[in-house]
């Protein structure tokens, strides 16, 4: 009985994000940006916005990667504001949403180790919402036990990295991507049933929404090591076991060898099959493209529905997919490429 | 109860409470029933309405139909409560108008109904939930909500026939 209990804790929240995606940009502002000549255009254009005055403070002439790390910093004020407001069942929910964060910043700080970049220069890369505090300490780690003993063992990653605590072979290219797929690959599991558990309308937004992320992960991961040294068995250990495609699309992907065969493997899913006609058909969309449009589309729907913590969720990942919007156009205008300005993915 | 009342098995004292009893069952069962509707269906619009204003018109019907459950409940609570009669005062000792048998025909007609119109006005909720927003994605899917909405209200109008029923039985008189 949701309805009668849950604005009691976290109707606050709700009508704060509520709040922040009537503010999300709309048709009308995307073609007014489109239509800017320059940076500094872009930045008035902005102004009219709920982004309001954010650039102000910035010298011009302004570049693209400003924008992109001012929209990023407005972004995470708001989900740290929304966070520090939350229930403490709702801050446990958000907090499962930064462990993807935490992972990638893992994997970034490990891969720029290994390439002898300085340790200040990629903690100032790391997203800001997958900081935690011994982060800096994993570049000096050689090997995944290391690793896992002196810093992943105190974060919530711990449960996830489990299974490498034994593993002392020193960091290579590959075995960092197969380290994030796992740890993913375990993130994406357990927050799943972790909502599951929460049952009502959340679990059924974020059911839907995690099951496509988990298919579409297998999938991609299916159609980048199709020519690579990743053997079918290690493939077929970084599939998740949820998902529309679990069980039976998945032992297809395991065993596809080339592209049709991928196709064939998602043939009886009707939304997937729609999907991979959609990028074959057209020039400009990759199947990155239609994944992503899929994906906002799944978000949008989550809006609809109340008493639920999926809005939060949602909320984050159309702001993420406005500023890759943003800093497209923005990468457009400065490159001069105007005839590719309308490739962006629109929301509302 | 002095000596020289009237009461007797067929015409307890307690009588009265069965009947009012099912009354009030049949017009809060009713509408809670009716509330749930109403609130969850109403939510479903609300999402549905940001994103399909011209829709909202068409996707009111569940909210409509939630409130006929309600107005069930109030047809049974009345019918009902014109039927119990209290008892006369006779030359300072009490007679009562009022047969167990009555009590208990009118206890069952008011929970017959209420119950049934809890239980429409949670089916209506959430078909008219669900179906309004899938209303908003699809539109030609308007009919087929239409159709299992109507279904779901049919669970109330069965319990308003059954409780009229009941409550038509003659209830005997009491001795004199």
């Amino acid at each position: 009985m949701e309805l009668l209990t849950f604005n009691k804790d976290d109707g606050f929240t709700e009508a704060v994000v509520r709040g922040y995606r009537s503010g999300i940009l709309d048709a009308a502002s995307y073609s007014n940006l489109g239509q800017c000549d320059s940076l500094e255009d872009m930045r008035m254009h902005l102004q009219v916005t709920d982004y309001g005055t954010f650039l102000q403070n910035e010298p011009s002439p302004l570049q693209t990667m400003t924008i992109s790390e001012k929209c990023t910093e407005k972004l995470v004020d708001e989900f740290n504001y929304v966070r520090c407001n939350a229930s403490s069942e709702l801050a446990k929910f958000m907090d499962y949403i930064t462990y993807g964060y935490m992972i990638d910043n893992v994997v970034l700080l490990l891969t720029g180790t290994l390439h002898e970049r300085d340790t200040s220069e990629l903690l100032e890369k790391c997203h800001p919402l997958g900081k935690f505090q011994s982060l800096a300490t994993l570049a000096i780690t050689t090997n995944a036990k290391d690793a896992y003993r002196l810093v992943l063992v105190d974060t919530p990653l711990a449960p996830y990295a489990q299974m490498h605590f034994n593993d002392a072979h020193d960091f290579t290219e590959l075995n960092i991507e197969v380290i994030r797929n796992t740890l993913y690959k375990a993130y994406l599991e357990d927050f799943y049933s972790y909502c599951q558990s929460l049952g009502g309308s959340t679990a059924e937004v974020m059911g839907e929404i995690l099951r496509f992320e988990a298919d579409r992960r297998a999938i991609n991961i299916t159609i980048n090591s199709l020519d690579t040294e990743l053997t079918k068995e290690g493939r077929a250990e970084l599939y998740c076991n949820f998902g529309d495609l679990y069980p039976e699309g998945i032992a297809r992907l395991e065993r596809a060898e080339n592209h049709d065969a991928v196709r064939a493997a998602v043939e009886p899913y009707p939304q997937y099959r729609q999907l991979f006609q959609e990028a074959t058909y057209s020039q400009e969309k990759s199947l990155e493209d239609c994944f992503f449009e899929y994906e906002v589309k799944l978000n949008k729907l989550s809006f609809e529905q109340q008493f639920q913590y999926g809005v939060f969720y949602s909320y984050l990942k159309l702001k993420e997919q406005e500023v890759r919007n943003i800093v497209w156009i923005a990468e457009c205008i400065s490159q001069d490429q105007k005839a590719r300005i309308s490739q962006y993915i629109p929301i509302w | 109860m002095s000596s020289t009342d009237f009461y007797s098995y067929a015409c307890p004292a307690g009588a009265p409470f069965f009947g009012y009893f099912g009354a009030a069952s049949a017009m809060a069962l009713a509408n809670l029933g009716a509330a749930y509707g109403t609130a969850k269906a109403g939510a479903g619009i609300s999402g549905m309405g940001v994103t399909r204003p011209d829709l909202v018109m068409k996707a009111l019907i569940p909210v409509v139909m939630a409130g006929v459950v309600g107005i069930y409940g109030l047809i049974i609570a009345v019918i009902i409560s014109t039927k119990i009669r209290a008892p006369v005062l006779v030359s300072g000792s009490y007679k009562p108008q009022y047969t167990i048998f009555g009590g208990a025909a009118h206890m069952a007609s008011g929970l017959a109904g209420g119950f049934s119109g809890l239980a429409a006005g949670i089916a209506i909720g959430i078909v008219g939930d669900i179906g309004t927003r899938a209303l908003g994605q699809q539109p030609k899917l308007f009919v087929g909500m239409i159709l299992i909405l109507i279904f779901a209200e049919a669970l109330g109008l069965y319990g308003l026939i059954v409780a009229l029923i009941f409550s038509a039985s003659p209830i005997g008189s009491c001795p004199e």
